[in-house]
């Protein structure tokens, strides 16, 4: 089955912030328990992504060739075609769907956390109940997979009102960007580019920009990290070895020691 | 103290030698406990084949037992280090590897699996496998330490590329600890020429045949335990 992948057209955001609260909505996502909405400065609320907000629009002010204007951007997770979080994930709670959905079950999660310290794009949250004992959930955008494998489009994506979102097979997807990048680049945005086709084995979150990707605080080149591969390719490998190779080496031992030292012998 | 063996007519009498200290056995049984609950614990996030037990409330549990053990397992050498303060520094150099040492590990295979008693140069308190084993575990504790603790409490502090390095080097130490555990574990249960390993460490105490057995150096002296193996030596070439 071809992949499925969101299209979110930066150039056509106008940071209305209707997805956050669809995605809340549907997801059953708590409004305030990590962000109480105070003035800090900016039209930006909530300040982060959190366990309770799987995407969010954030506002950069960006000095850019033609003078200041403002970046918005949809963030959450970006369904990775290589998702290390999954490879990482000791639980199997993080899982990817044939459809390219890195997908969640907060059932089986034991709040380890190692998803949020290798994700390249630090987008998995804990919901700390406890830091001491280390009881915890993690927590990240699914991509709505109960209403994409039924179906039905994202909340975010169906609620979007500058249809700045779009949904649907990534090939699609992908052509429409290019499309939409050229015809930015034929009204003026020389810097209008299509983010996340080939990144860590292409993401499932397409972004058309109309700066570089640093601007909007993107990893220009996000890379898998390269420790998970270390971890599981050779660590896990090894030690599943050695401690096997040393079980096996005993049993040997103890049949050849007690075949020449005869218990007699023994004082 | 005098015993008769099951089955058998003649009294043996047995002389005991105080081997270790309480505060050591203390400290040893307290770390075995911790040790390998740790261990249980902390390979279900390691090993794939494991990941029943490390899934959702089972998961949850068994990573607050790995913390709980975790603190006892730290503190233990710390309090050891605050109470007899000498007893622990002498301990550890007691553990530093000598030039000497080479002669038990040439010495192992025809010693633990022939049972060539003649092959196995005198040795002190410790041998030097005891020793190796003795000084691999105060490594060990200290990077599980050093990289553990971060990892506890310090999620969302230190940064991730830290961390995913802190989780290879516990891995790492796991690996390396549990192998010599399961040998040191085999050595002291299972091997027939070391059936006095459990027994001193349980009671503190062992007989005056196994010292001057297995820990001749320690017993006779560095220069009387010499002339004995010289002898037991040219005793098996006739």
């Amino acid at each position: 089955m071809a992949r499925l992948a969101m299209l979110i057209d930066t150039s056509q955001c106008v940071a209305c912030r209707g997805c956050q609260v669809a995605c809340k909505q549907w997801n059953d996502r708590q409004g305030w328990l990590y962000s109480r909405t105070r003035n800090r400065g900016s039209y930006e609320n909530p300040p982060d992504l959190s366990p309770h907000t799987w995407t969010r629009i954030k506002f950069t002010e960006y000095e850019g060739p033609d003078g200041f204007r403002w970046l918005f951007l949809k963030e959450g997770c970006m369904h990775c075609g290589d998702p290390a979080c999954v490879a990482v994930c000791p639980t199997g709670a993080l899982k990817q769907h044939p459809r390219g959905l890195v997908t969640y079950e907060r059932e089986l999660c034991n709040g380890c956390g190692y998803c949020a310290q290798f994700c390249p794009f630090h987008i998995p949250r804990l919901e700390v109940v406890n830091p001491l004992t280390g009881e915890a959930k993690s927590s990240k955008c699914t991509f709505c997979q109960d209403r994409v494998t039924n179906g039905l489009l994202p909340a975010c994506v169906k609620t979007c009102p500058a249809r700045a979102l779009d949904f649907g097979d990534r090939d699609e997807m992908i052509a429409k960007g290019q499309a939409r990048v050229e015809a930015l680049k034929a009204r003026g945005y020389t810097q209008a580019n299509l983010y996340g086709v080939d990144q860590v084995g292409g993401l499932g979150r397409l972004y058309v920009l109309i700066a570089p990707p640093e601007a909007y605080g993107l990893p220009a080149k996000p890379e898998y990290p390269a420790l998970v591969s270390v971890w599981q390719k050779v660590v896990q490998p090894l030690g599943g070895a050695a401690i096997g190779a040393t079980i096996l080496g005993i049993l040997g031992a103890f049949f050849l020691a007690r075949r020449n030292i005869r218990m007699e012998e023994v004082k | 103290m005098i015993v008769q063996i099951k089955g058998k007519p003649e009294f043996i009498q047995i002389q005991w030698v105080p081997r270790y200290t309480t505060m050591e056995r203390v400290v040893h049984w307290f770390h075995t406990a911790t040790f390998t609950l740790l261990a249980i614990t902390g390979m279900m996030l390691f090993f794939p084949f494991l990941q029943p037990l490390a899934q959702g409330q089972a998961g949850i549990t068994f990573r607050l037992i790995h913390r709980v053990a975790a603190v006892i397992f730290g503190l233990v050498p710390i309090i050891y280090l605050i109470i007899q303060p000498r007893r622990f520094l002498m301990h550890i150099k007691e553990f530093l590897p000598k030039k000497e040492d080479i002669g038990w590990l040439k010495a192992v295979p025809a010693y633990y699996l022939m049972g060539k008693h003649e092959a196995m140069p005198p040795q002190g308190r410790f041998n030097a496998g005891e020793k190796l084993n003795g000084l691999i575990t105060i490594i060990a504790w200290l990077v599980f330490g050093i990289t553990g603790l971060p990892m506890w409490f310090g999620k969302g502090v230190i940064p991730p590329e830290l961390f995913r390095w802190l989780v290879i080097f516990h891995d790492l130490a796991m690996i390396v600890s549990v192998s010599m555990f399961l040998v040191h574990f085999y050595l002291a249960v299972a091997h027939p020429l070391m059936w006095g390993a459990l027994v001193n460490m349980r009671f503190g105490v062992t007989s005056v045949e196994y010292l001057a057995e297995h820990h001749t150096k320690w017993f006779y002296g560095p220069k009387r335990a010499m002339e004995i193996w010289e002898a037991k030596k040219r005793e098996s070439v006739h």
